[in-house]
């Protein structure tokens, strides 16, 4: 089968001026030269060279590359049984994911406001830091932050938390080694944080990524939080929206297969009114459902939070999991306003003004 | 639309190119649909070499008609048909994926499109002991999932590890909306056109390999607020069977339980359903699962 001219990588108004002239297939372009072409398609010289070189190199490569690039499904269980998730401390959520966030797949996290989808996120970049002889990743992690809800101090508490409990679990030569350079700064210097204001600041920013994770090979986890908020204001075409969308879940995947990250998103909840009933769903549309690998959508259950994963890897019998605290051993020394905090940062801080001030 | 070139054909020369170039007679179509003697006279060619070339042309071109007897012949010895490895589904595919044709399979986020793509492939890997050629878009395939269906089908390790020797004789695409729904709409204007070269390269890798084509497709509302399939009108004249997927949402049903609506079929009546369950099938449904004419015998 050849490639036809109209479904290659070339400019529309060359494509249609090669097609006017009758050239439809890469075989009708074989034996032309540059100058013939430039003649006759009434292009220019250097677009009749891009046009060669385009088709022409196609034809070899591309079979080749199709074909080694295809992988069996026994690889592919082999390479899942290596790289295993991110663990986020909640031995349930583990359980309910697999093993923990997994690499290579994008997953979302949706919830209402305040119910632990941006501290979910921080753990999740601190506990891919966890050197491998601990069963963690021993990564780096990028954060992506739009909605500014990033606490530095969170993040300390976090790796502290972290790094006492590596301690407790050390047994032989090499966990001690290992612990000896996992420390609270050096989990500091391992997330990346990046603030975006903006859906346009962060499509520029998923399109520089993979030059990123090119030059910082040992990231391995990408979080975006969130993604709903930067593209759920300010947009009159919902279509072009919905285009957008799609084309960055296409872009974050590419990402996670190719550089072997785990890319986690948080998505709000909006409200869906049907038959006098209301209901809360994931926002930012229906098509946006299908752009994560896997779904996750925490929600209060009294004072405890739960968890629906969807799709779920075979869950046992249908019930729902529940989450006691996020991440119990992270809560050390917790005092009333400590538990505040995780609950609902800008509390905390309102409160810590309020102490400062008095 | 093929060019002129020299060698074409017998009696094509470069010469012959270039004097017909010249009269602007670039493409065979062209050169076919133009009257051979005023051409002759033009391009200062011979009438007869014009004719000659005309005629071999044509017949290096033209389709040929086939009788009914003789299609109905070739489909019945070469058309296979895959089960999907689950019963309800297969009866109303009409026992399963009939290679040479697409069928589309659509539904909302978490209702079980991937699974069921699993599900034929494991099913055509194991049973039929057959490649399956699986296109994912979406970084939906969990090897351990396929494993633990193929767990249920056998618990042998050698003979889940075998690799089959067949052909390929499914293609899987997961999902091609993700692809082309970021190319549709707005001020683009290819978007269309890469959907059909996507579809028109699939319906001919389904009818010149003998393959079955399964691809997934999300959900749109339309103004009176139901769901269809996405990628529009000009996609759903694509695939030859479509099939809805949506969660039972009755209180007290168990969270893996879904129904599958027949939207479009030239075999069955439309809008037929069936309900099934996407937790791991049971022995007992696999033996309780009917058979379809040419299904090959699951022997559990």
């Amino acid at each position: 089968m050849q490639r036809t001219v109209a479904s290659s990588p070339l400019a529309p108004s060359v494509k249609v001026k090669l097609i006017h002239f009758g050239f439809h297939t890469a075989a009708d372009l074989l034996d032309v030269q540059p100058l013939q072409l430039c003649k006759e398609a009434g292009i220019s010289q250097d677009e009749a060279v891009e046009v060669l070189q385009t088709l022409r190199g196609d034809a070899q490569s591309d079979q080749q590359e199709a074909a080694s690039e295809s992988v069996t499904a026994l690889d592919l269980l082999h390479q899942e049984q290596i790289h295993s998730g991110v663990v986020t401390f909640c031995s349930e959520l583990d359980a309910v994911l697999g093993g923990g966030v997994p690499v290579g797949k994008t997953t979302e996290i949706c919830g209402a406001p305040g119910v632990g989808k941006t501290q979910l996120c921080i753990q999740l970049a601190v506990d891919v830091q966890i050197p491998l002889c601990f069963g963690g990743l021993g990564g780096k992690a990028v954060y992506i932050d739009t909605e500014g809800s990033f606490v530095v101090q969170r993040v300390v508490d976090m790796a502290e938390a972290a790094v006492e409990h590596c301690t407790l679990l050390a047994e032989d030569e090499e966990q001690r080694k290992a612990l000896e350079e996992f420390t609270k700064e050096k989990i500091l210097s391992g997330i990346f944080l990046i603030r975006c204001h903006g859906y346009v600041e962060l499509l520029a920013e998923a399109y520089l990524l993979p030059d990123f994770l090119a030059k910082h090979p040992e990231v391995r986890l990408v979080v975006i939080d969130s993604i709903a908020f930067p593209f759920r204001h300010d947009f009159d075409d919902l279509s072009q929206r919905t285009r957008l969308l799609n084309g960055l879940a296409q872009k974050l995947i590419l990402l996670a297969t190719q550089h072997s990250a785990a890319i986690v998103l948080t998505n709000q909840m909006t409200t869906k009114v049907s038959d006098g009933q209301s209901k809360l769903i994931p926002a930012l549309g229906e098509s946006w459902g299908h752009a994560a690998t896997q779904r996750l959508i925490l929600h209060w259950d009294g004072p405890q939070t739960m968890m629906l994963p969807t799709p779920c890897f075979a869950v046992s019998k249908g019930e729902l999991p529940t989450l006691q605290t996020l991440g119990r051993p992270v809560l050390k020394g917790t005092s009333p306003v400590k538990l505040l905090y995780d609950l609902c940062p800008m509390l905390y801080l309102s409160f810590t003004m309020l102490t400062i001030f008095s | 639309m093929v060019l002129l070139r020299e060698g074409l054909c017998p009696g094509l020369s470069e010469d012959m190119v270039k004097a017909l170039q010249g009269e602007c007679i670039r493409t065979v179509e062209d050169l076919v649909s133009s009257d051979a003697e005023e051409l002759a006279q033009k391009c200062s060619v011979s009438y007869k070499a014009l004719v000659a070339l005309k005629r071999v042309l044509l017949a290096q071109h033209t389709a040929f008609p086939i009788s009914g007897a003789d299609l109905y012949e070739e489909l019945l010895s070469s058309t296979s048909i895959l089960s999907t490895g689950i019963p309800s589904v297969d009866k109303l595919l009409d026992s399963g994926l009939y290679s040479g044709e697409i069928t589309e399979l659509a539904g909302g986020p978490g209702t079980g499109k991937t699974q069921m793509c699993f599900s034929v492939a494991v099913n055509t890997a194991h049973e039929l002991k057959q490649n399956v050629l699986y296109i994912d878009t979406s970084g939906g395939v969990c090897a351990g999932r396929l494993l633990q269906m193929l767990q249920a089908k056998t618990s042998s390790t050698a003979e889940q590890g075998s690799v089959g020797g067949g052909s390929v004789k499914a293609v899987i695409v997961d999902s091609v909306s993700a692809v082309i729904s970021c190319v549709l709409g707005g001020k683009q204007t290819e978007g269309m056109s890469l959907m059909m070269q996507v579809a028109f390269e699939l319906k001919m890798i389904a009818k010149d390999f003998n393959i079955a084509v399964l691809v997934t497709n999300h959900v749109t509302r339309d103004g009176n607020g139901k769901l269809k399939s996405g990628l529009g009108q000009s996609w759903s004249h694509v695939p030859r069977t479509r099939i809805l997927l949506q969660r039972v949402e009755q209180p007290g049903a168990a969270s893996s339980l879904r129904t599958a609506t027949l939207t479009k079929s030239s075999r069955q009546s439309c809008n037929l359903m069936e309900e099934f369950n996407l937790s791991l099938q049971s022995e007992e449904e696999v033996k309780s699962g009917c058979s379809g004419k040419r299904k090959f015998n699951t022997d559990s």
